[in-house]
């Protein structure tokens, strides 16, 4: 990948995070060890756990009806965060192409009563405009929309390694040409439905979550999006782009297990990073740090760490790894963009931000798991990892924009 | 960064839909909407419906106990695609095979049934075993996991183009090296709130209401199916492929004649298969579209009713009507419009 026209770089990133809006934003709370998981009665009748809310989310300019879901509008909040990041204003984005992630779509504006009668539902008012925010595609629509923007547009859902997969899917469309530039990241927001559907699954833990840690009990649940503004080095040199970091590999496998559980060994896993690895042209030995998909599930977190000891056995040092959902919970199809954004800070400022609540560490030998004060150090390569239901797995690798 | 990529062919074909399940071609016969008995309504209601059929008699061993009717028919219509293939998954390294879907609403039946599982017994008693197969990527991640497939598993969405944007990131997947075979699905299921959606917004066609001839003006017949397509990389020497995969684009906006023209290189394709919605708006400014692209003598394929009742994903199901209606050999082009501007394009070479 050493042709400049090969090569995919990253322009601008926009995020809403529970920290509120901007990259800056988000590095300041999380450098502060700040931890956004509270305590949370009100998601619906009966609900107590924690999660992590984005606050004071504005309705977008137009929206006085209720045509944009809560998904659609963090994703438009941190698209247009992302254009103002990487400098140029949104007219450079009209022939861009996009892929936006999630898994919520739409049924933060559904209830109950659609299922009961729906015909009786789409005659309240605004409930068809409701309805229409129902399918996934529709955050790509919402962006594009917006903006003006005209390029492609595509959704992706591939659970929570939605995020991940649709940077990944983006750079293939930046290879084939089918854009000059691409907006691609992720999306999710706080809804009943998963809340309810993770609650019946007993994932969630009713503490804060302890990523990695033997007494780890599950997960929390948190909104948010991220967004990427990606384009070949070819075209970020011509327009003069600053170039924040370097997507230097990207990988997508599937465990073929089991519908909700990764395969405990994690070799899917470990098969995605070492694909990650051979299209980055690097050895284990140059990655400087993991983001994990590190949930704080007993199933997740070992999987993953067997997947870390098999994919850079043979490694000088244990390799760092730390998991960024025990600050703000895990935002589903927004989280791997959320963390691809987090890589990219932690290679831009070297510091590593350690996992929080993690006393006692998974036995992994080969994994040096960052816990306690942020660790700071040169960060020319950092790899984040996600995984999700359904046992798909996508694999990040960026550079710094030096490499 | 096109050139030297590797070609990419369509090798297989399975598909369930009102024609039942099938591997290959769909033989020609006539398809009349029919009365749907899943749910109640004062007056009938017509679609183009998946008649009930016992999964394992098509696919001997599998076990579909309380999937979503989507990822049944994901499962057997790959399974049909890979024997129609003539593929031995067995000789194939599975970690090099992608499945790629389409999918407008995903698993939408057993989202309704969580929704009424919530309304019953609160959000805190809903069925741990229904909501992951919620999830739109129920499906592709059920194929995967009953055939062993390690590779990449993607599913897609877009409001006009689910089923071509499935099949360029397939062929994108493949031509870069990141699978070599690849499992390509595109479809939807009908549910009661889907149906209503569609009444309620005034989008249905009179035959919807009445069983009389299919007519000509004003809205679309709802459809369901799943198709599924082999596509692979690797050229293998003993088969036939259907067809040749050539470039593909599709956009928002923009001039799309001009786009597909300079997508065409200047040849003329010497048949157009128009896909998306069947309304008959949507299919004249299509076969427009066609017709200043390839001009007067270029045949045109409109959109059939069934595929077009699929919404965004029934490009598939275009594309296997239009292989089934004639031995027809040469370019090609799968050419979709939304809206005003809105369009997705697929070159193919058909063998």
């Amino acid at each position: 990948m050493t042709d400049i026209d090969e090569t995919i770089v990253v322009t601008g990133v926009g995020v809403v995070s529970p920290y509120g809006t901007g990259l800056d934003c988000l590095q300041a709370g999380m450098l502060s060890g700040k931890c956004c998981l509270e305590p949370t009665k009100d998601v619906y009748p009966g609900f107590e756990g924690m999660t992590a809310r984005v606050q004071g989310l504005a309705p977008l300019e137009e929206d006085s009806s209720s045509r944009y879901s809560r998904t659609d509008r963090l994703a438009t909040v941190a698209a247009r965060d992302a254009m103002a990041n990487s400098g140029h204003d949104s007219s450079t984005f009209r022939e861009s192409g996009i892929v936006m992630a999630n898994t919520v779509g739409g049924l933060t504006e559904i209830d109950t009563g659609i299922a009961e009668d729906p015909a009786a539902w789409y005659r309240r008012r605004g409930s068809l405009l409701r309805g229409a925010s129902y399918p996934f595609a529709h955050v790509a629509d919402a962006v594009g929309e917006h903006f003006g923007i005209r390029g492609p547009r595509c959704a992706i859902s591939v659970a929570c390694a939605s995020g991940a997969m649709a940077i990944a899917l983006a750079a293939n469309m930046l290879l084939d040409e089918a854009a000059p530039i691409m907006l691609a990241g992720g999306s999710d927001p706080l809804c009943p439905f998963t809340l309810s559907g993770f609650n019946s699954l007993r994932a969630l833990d009713p503490n804060p979550c302890s990523p990695f840690d033997q007494n780890r009990n599950g997960l929390n649940l948190g909104e948010g999006s991220a967004v990427l503004v990606l384009e070949t080095l070819t075209g970020a040199t011509a327009r003069n782009a600053n170039v924040l970091a370097v997507l230097r590999g990207w990988a997508m496998t599937n465990d073929a297990f089991h519908t909700t559980a990764p395969q405990k060994q994690g070799s899917g896993l470990a098969d995605c990073i070492k694909l990650s690895m051979e299209m980055a042209e690097v050895s284990g030995d140059e990655i400087g740090y993991v983001n994990a998909h590190g949930t704080g599930t007993p199933l997740n977190d070992v999987a993953e760490a067997n997947a870390f000891e098999t994919a850079f056995r043979g490694r000088n040092r244990p390799i760092p790894v730390s998991s960024t959902k025990s600050y703000f919970g895990h935002c589903l199809g927004a989280a791997g963009a959320l963390e691809a954004a987090i890589t990219i800070m932690a290679i831009r400022s070297g510091a590593l931000l350690p996992t929080l609540r993690l006393a006692d560490p998974i036995e992994s030998p080969g994994v040096d798991w960052l816990r306690g004060e942020v660790k700071r150090q040169p960060l020319p390569l950092a790899m984040s990892v996600s995984s999700g239901f359904g046992g798909s797995n996508t694999v990040l690798i960026f550079g710094s924009g030096h490499s | 960064m096109t050139a030297n990529l590797p070609t990419v062919t369509i090798t297989g074909i399975g598909s369930v839909s009102p024609y039942g399940p099938l591997a290959g071609l769909i033989p020609q016969c006539p398809l009349e909407p029919s009365v749907i008995t899943a749910w109640t309504s004062a007056e009938p209601r017509r679609a183009f419906l998946v008649q009930p059929f016992r999964p394992a008699s098509v696919v001997p061993g599998l076990k579909t106990r309380r999937l979503d009717r989507l990822s049944v028919w994901a499962l057997v219509a790959s399974s049909l695609a890979i024997q129609d293939a003539g593929i031995d998954l067995s000789q194939v390294d599975r970690s090099r095979v992608a499945v790629v879907f389409a999918t407008a609403f995903g698993c939408v039946e057993l989202t309704e049934a969580f929704y009424l599982s919530a309304a019953a017994n609160g959000w805190n008693g809903t069925d741990p075993a229904t909501f992951p197969e919620t999830l739109a990527s129920a499906p592709p991640s059920h194929v995967s996991l009953f055939h062993s497939l390690r590779g990449p598993n993607v599913t897609v969405s877009n409001k006009d183009f689910a089923g071509e944007s499935a099949l360029i990131q397939a062929t994108s997947l493949l031509r870069h090296g990141q699978a070599d075979l690849a499992i390509v699905l595109a479809g939807d299921a009908l549910a009661r709130t889907l149906y209503s959606w569609y009444e309620a917004a005034g989008l249905l066609s009179p035959a919807c209401y009445d069983s009389g001839p299919l007519p000509e003006a004003g809205g679309f017949i709802p459809s369901e199916g799943v198709a599924a397509l082999v596509m692979e990389s690797f050229g293998r020497g003993d088969v036939r492929p259907y067809a040749r995969i050539g470039s593909g684009r599709w956009a928002a906006g923009g001039q799309r004649a001009e786009i597909v023209r300079q997508m065409l290189g200047g040849s003329v394709p010497s048949l157009t298969v128009c896909s998306g919605n069947g309304a008959p708006c949507a299919t004249s400014s299509t076969t427009a579209l066609a017709r200043e692209i390839s001009g007067d003598g270029a045949v045109i394929i409109p959109s059939q009713p069934f595929a077009g009742g699929l919404a965004g994903t029934g490009a598939l199901f275009h594309l296997i009507l239009a292989l089934s209606s004639r031995p027809i050999r040469g370019q090609a082009l799968l050419l979709g419009t939304a809206g005003d501007s809105g369009f997705a394009a697929l070159l193919l070479e058909l063998l």
